[in-house]
């Protein structure tokens, strides 16, 4: 396609964008929904004259550097989204400790926060990261620029956009109602702009690399990128009532519908909580310890592993429910067969640092991503052992399955992303090195102790509840009623806040180490004449 | 679905479903350790190693 093409078919996406917004806020009824119209028309509508003058003006002189500046606001907007979902969690715990917390109002009960935090970390936090460090390791690896001056900030901004309009629509009760999947048919057109402009981009840039082959670290990317594409078409497909109103209504029903929510749930753990951050591993870990991937054939079978296992593992969400006991079958294997791969990945890790364990002791970006493999191991194992049916009759529906899951979003997901910023954001604002290495080993110590604490008191709670439930006199009556069992957690609830709120410290800590690495001083230019060689191809 | 179909469907997945991942999984086994593919795999290790700067 022709440069005048493209920008045609971009202006053509913008504008219905633009028209999406506008009719949102003329024809909407309630407040926040009108709101939200006007959000979206504000940012299509500067995304349209921005693209609009570009297209007037004389084609630009692309410079033969890696493009940078989107992915400082990708670093940027990574930590705003990780305090303020941070935040949220703990006031949930708070809440959930001390029920007369939430304030007894609607928007502020537990049901519409919890989303709020969620979305934050999940979408704003992990997904920032991913696609910041996306960018930074596809050119890297490629040896090549991003394919395109205006995809990448039309990717940040419409997906920065998407996880704006969700999180302001929660408190006032704008939700689907499916696990994180809860934004409105809008908001999913939205982020379906800006994840096709997202996978577009990736290829083309791979497609203009300067190596054969395609480092491993960039098909764990796009791995998430498909993937997450096809679950988020897929599980949102809904009809929109009306355009005055938000709501909308799945296209399945009854255990289809659940089915194919968990379907997307669980590989939005699988793609975006994993293969992403993995790609991030496989290029972070071996550029810090100086060293190669243990072994590199073992880290694509163990891509494939994961990319053809996941995809099944889904129905363990829903044992024991309508849904045919094969499938539940099927997804307990596959469930339990992904701890292969996923353990190779675990190893090829962790044995990277062979002959580098010295800097575990004296980096705490190295310590980051060490812990975060282990964290990896442990959450992968769980996560088959619970697939088991008979070990889900005892912690589904408990505070176990919570405890899981932080494991692996602040063990794994956080971990390897405070690792991988500590060495990323001085490469890409070209600082000598991170602001404070004392303030990172408190981040570090923080966020291990806040996890430990977290995830120790959670297991606690899930099989304390969980045999509480199913401790019966010889009658056959349940020995404890339901609010005993609430009482027993109390303790357990008071360690959970207070091993989140030493964790949300640690990030607080980290953010302002960040931010006064990037206000440091700059490393002196190297200038052209340091590199006299560098010739442009093309 | 009537519950022949239902049920010759499900036969159909659960034997050949098996097989396919099975000769996947091989042929992805063959094609990453085949020996003469070694080169291909040791420099593509070394790409976030060493020098990285841009090409085109």
């Amino acid at each position: 396609m022709t440069r005048i093409i493209k920008s045609y078919v971009l202006l053509a996406a913008t504008f219905a964008i633009l028209a999406l917004g506008v009719s949102i806020l003329g024809f909407g009824r309630d407040g926040a929904y009108i709101f939200h119209g006007w959000l979206i028309a504000l940012a299509a509508g500067w995304a349209l004259m921005w693209q609009l003058n570009k297209v007037t003006d004389p084609e630009p002189e692309i410079p033969l550097e890696y493009k940078d500046d989107v992915i400082k606001w990708g670093v940027l907007a990574c930590f705003a989204w990780g305090v303020i979902g941070f935040t949220v969690g703990d006031i949930l715990a708070w809440q959930l400790a001390i029920p007369s917390l939430n304030g007894d109002m609607s928007w502020s009960n537990f049901g519409r926060i919890r989303p709020i935090h969620t979305t934050a970390v999940i979408f704003g936090f992990g997904g920032n990261a991913l696609i910041a460090t996306s960018f930074y390791v596809v050119q890297r690896t490629s040896r090549a620029r991003l394919a395109s001056e205006i995809l990448p900030w039309l990717v940040f901004g419409g997906y920065n956009l998407f996880v704006l309009l969700a999180v302001t629509g929660y408190p006032f009760g704008i939700t689907q109602s499916k696990e994180y999947a809860e934004p409105e048919w809008y908001a999913d057109l939205v982020l379906l702009f800006a994840w096709v402009a997202y996978l577009y981009l990736y290829m083309k840039t791979l497609a203009r690399r300067a190596e054969p082959h395609i480092y491993v670290a960039n098909w764990c990317y796009l791995g998430f990128i498909v993937v997450i594409a096809m679950l988020h078409v897929v599980n949102n497909l809904a009809v929109p009532v009306s355009i005055d109103v938000p709501k909308s209504y799945p296209l399945f029903a009854g255990v289809q519908d659940a089915m194919t929510q968990w379907w997307y749930g669980h590989n939005a753990v699988g793609f975006l909580l994993t293969a992403g951050f993995l790609g991030m591993m496989y290029y972070f870990l071996p550029k810090a310890a100086g060293r190669p991937i243990y072994s590199y054939r073992m880290s694509i079978l163990g891509f494939w592993g994961i990319t053809f296992l996941y995809l099944w593992a889904g129905s363990h969400h829903l044992h024991y429910t309508a849904l045919p006991d094969w499938v539940q079958y099927l997804g307990m294997t596959m469930s339990i067969i992904l701890l292969v791969p996923s353990w190779g990945s675990v190893f090829n890790g962790l044995l990277t640092l062979n002959g580098a364990w010295d800097k575990v002791r004296t980096d705490p970006a190295i310590r980051f991503m060490m812990v975060a493999m282990l964290f990896y191991g442990l959450a992968t194992f769980e996560g088959s052992f619970l697939a088991i049916r008979p070990v889900n009759t005892l912690s589904h529906y408990t505070d176990w399955t919570v405890g899981h899951v932080h494991a692996g979003a602040l063990g794994w997901v956080a971990f390897i992303t405070f690792g991988a910023m500590y060495n990323m954001v001085p490469w890409v604002w070209k600082r000598d090195g991170v602001y404070s290495l004392r303030l990172e080993a408190w981040h570090f110590w923080l966020a291990l102790g806040g996890t430990l604490i977290y995830v120790a008191a959670m297991w606690n709670s899930g099989i304390t509840q969980s045999l509480m439930w199913q401790t019966y006199q010889p009658s056959g009556a349940f020995t404890y009623a339901f609010i005993d069992t609430v009482e027993t957690m109390i303790p357990y609830y008071w360690m959970r806040a207070i091993g989140g709120f030493l964790y949300l410290l640690g990030a607080l800590i980290g953010s302002y180490n960040i931010y006064m690495t990037v206000r440091g001083a700059h490393l002196p230019d190297e200038g052209a004449d340091a590199k006299p060689l560098a010739v442009a191809a093309e | 679905m009537s519950p022949e179909t239902h049920d010759a469907v499900l036969v159909f997945s659960k034997t050949w479903g098996a097989v396919y991942l099975f000769v996947v999984f091989i042929l992805v086994a063959l094609w990453t350790y085949w020996p003469s593919r070694r080169k291909i795999y040791d420099h593509a290790a070394q790409s976030p190693l060493g020098d990285e700067d841009i090409r085109q």
